[in-house]
């Protein structure tokens, strides 16, 4: 596994087995090919997150994951080179807080 | 995780950009791609989409100047190569921009008369206050006024239009999809870099977020030279929906259009501000 493989997910707290997802490419073109299936475009406030799934706060892109996030996760951006981590936002939705 | 200026590398913007994305595009569009023929045949309708590109070229010239003037006044390797990318990221964008004013039906020679008489005052005032701190060899306060407020500022507007042109007219559409990319690895750059900066340099905060006022409030004077002063015809009623943020584009109003961008932007701004560490000011009303 790569540095950046790596990066997509780091696991963070919780309980339990996590629900497994099987990615697949879906068009986004923005990063290199092997990258591909761990990114989407958000299509706006009408699209709602599947649970493998958190909005980057910079760039707007939906970061998925292979397993279910939790909070405490820590996720990485590749189109806009971020890091950050997953957290329970006030309305009990999932999002990410960047680290600088 | 790693030092995230370790990032910041040529080999990855190639791997990323000319040979991702980009890979195939003529001018950022794909081969074979045209104007749509009814724009070209509606004089107004041409016009309007001269004037809507100028506005698009000034930007990125004004990018493209702090951009590059930047890459003197990185104080890391790092920064410096990000910044040669971008520099290159710009002036792709000002050429693609100026090859739609060519396809729109500008000649060579009249492109700096039509970017003279289209580009909006408000607009060229935005970019010199930027263009000040760069010249000033003021690293901080640039890349705030660059990455973050004048980034920030086209990513919100070129998702727009790039909605809006997604039926109506696939070739401008995919060009901007390919400068929206461009856009996020420099919003992120702006964002991961100032915000470590700035909380080594507090005393700066003042003097910046001067500067985003004023830069916020020629950016409003613009979007009301736009959208009232000047607005653009209404889309055919047959056009096909294109929504943006909940709004129908299509149907929307040029004081609804001009609210939604405003809001939107300005939204972001304090959210991206108030990320790294800043206060949004929120600039006197635009006359």
């Amino acid at each position: 596994m790569s540095e950046l493989e790596t990066m997509i997910v780091v696991d963070g707290a919780g309980d339990g087995p996590r629900q497994r997802y099987e990615l697949e490419d879906v068009g986004f073109r923005e990063v290199p090919k092997q990258w591909r299936k761990f990114y989407r475009h958000w299509r706006g406030p009408g699209d709602a997150l599947a649970p493998n799934e958190v909005i980057c706060p910079i760039c707007k892109v939906v970061i998925r994951s292979t397993r279910e996030l939790r909070p405490g996760d820590k996720v990485y951006c590749m189109p806009c080179m971020s890091r950050m981590v997953v957290v329970r936002g006030a309305d009990g939705r999932l999002e990410a807080d960047v680290i600088f | 995780m790693s030092d995230f200026l370790s990032q910041y590398s040529i080999q990855r913007w190639l791997e990323a950009c000319p040979q991702g994305y980009l890979d195939g595009t003529v001018y950022g569009y794909l081969p074979g791609q045209s104007e749509p023929e009814e724009l070209l045949a509606d004089e107004g309708m041409r016009e309007q989409a001269i004037s809507t590109t100028v506005q698009l070229v000034a930007g990125e010239r004004a990018a493209l100047a702090a951009s590059s003037g930047l890459v003197n006044c990185a104080p890391d390797d790092a920064s410096k190569l990000f910044l040669a990318t971008q520099t290159l990221d710009e002036a792709r964008h000002v050429e693609i921009f100026c090859q739609r004013l060519y396809d729109l039906g500008v000649k060579k020679e009249d492109l700096e008369s039509t970017v003279a008489r289209y580009a909006n005052p408000n607009l060229v005032k935005f970019a010199e206050v930027l263009l000040a701190k760069v010249a000033a060899g003021d690293f901080i306060a640039g890349v705030v006024g660059q990455n973050i407020v004048l980034e920030g500022m086209a990513f919100s507007v070129f998702e727009m239009m790039e909605a809006g042109a997604r039926q109506l007219n696939p070739k401008f559409a995919h060009t901007l999809t390919g400068t929206i990319a461009d856009e996020r690895r420099h919003v992120g750059f702006g964002e991961n870099r100032i915000g470590s900066l700035i909380k080594q340099h507090p005393e700066k905060r003042e003097e910046i977020e001067k500067m985003q006022e004023e830069m916020a409030y020629y950016m409003l004077a613009a979007f009301n030279d736009v959208f009232s002063n000047s607005p653009p015809p209404a889309a055919p009623s047959d056009a096909p929906e294109a929504e943006w943020h909940g709004v129908n584009l299509t149907a929307a109003t040029p004081a609804q259009m001009e609210e939604l961008l405003a809001t939107t932007v300005i939204g972001e701004f304090k959210t991206r501000l108030n990320r790294i560490g800043l206060e949004y000011r929120q600039p006197k009303v635009p006359a």
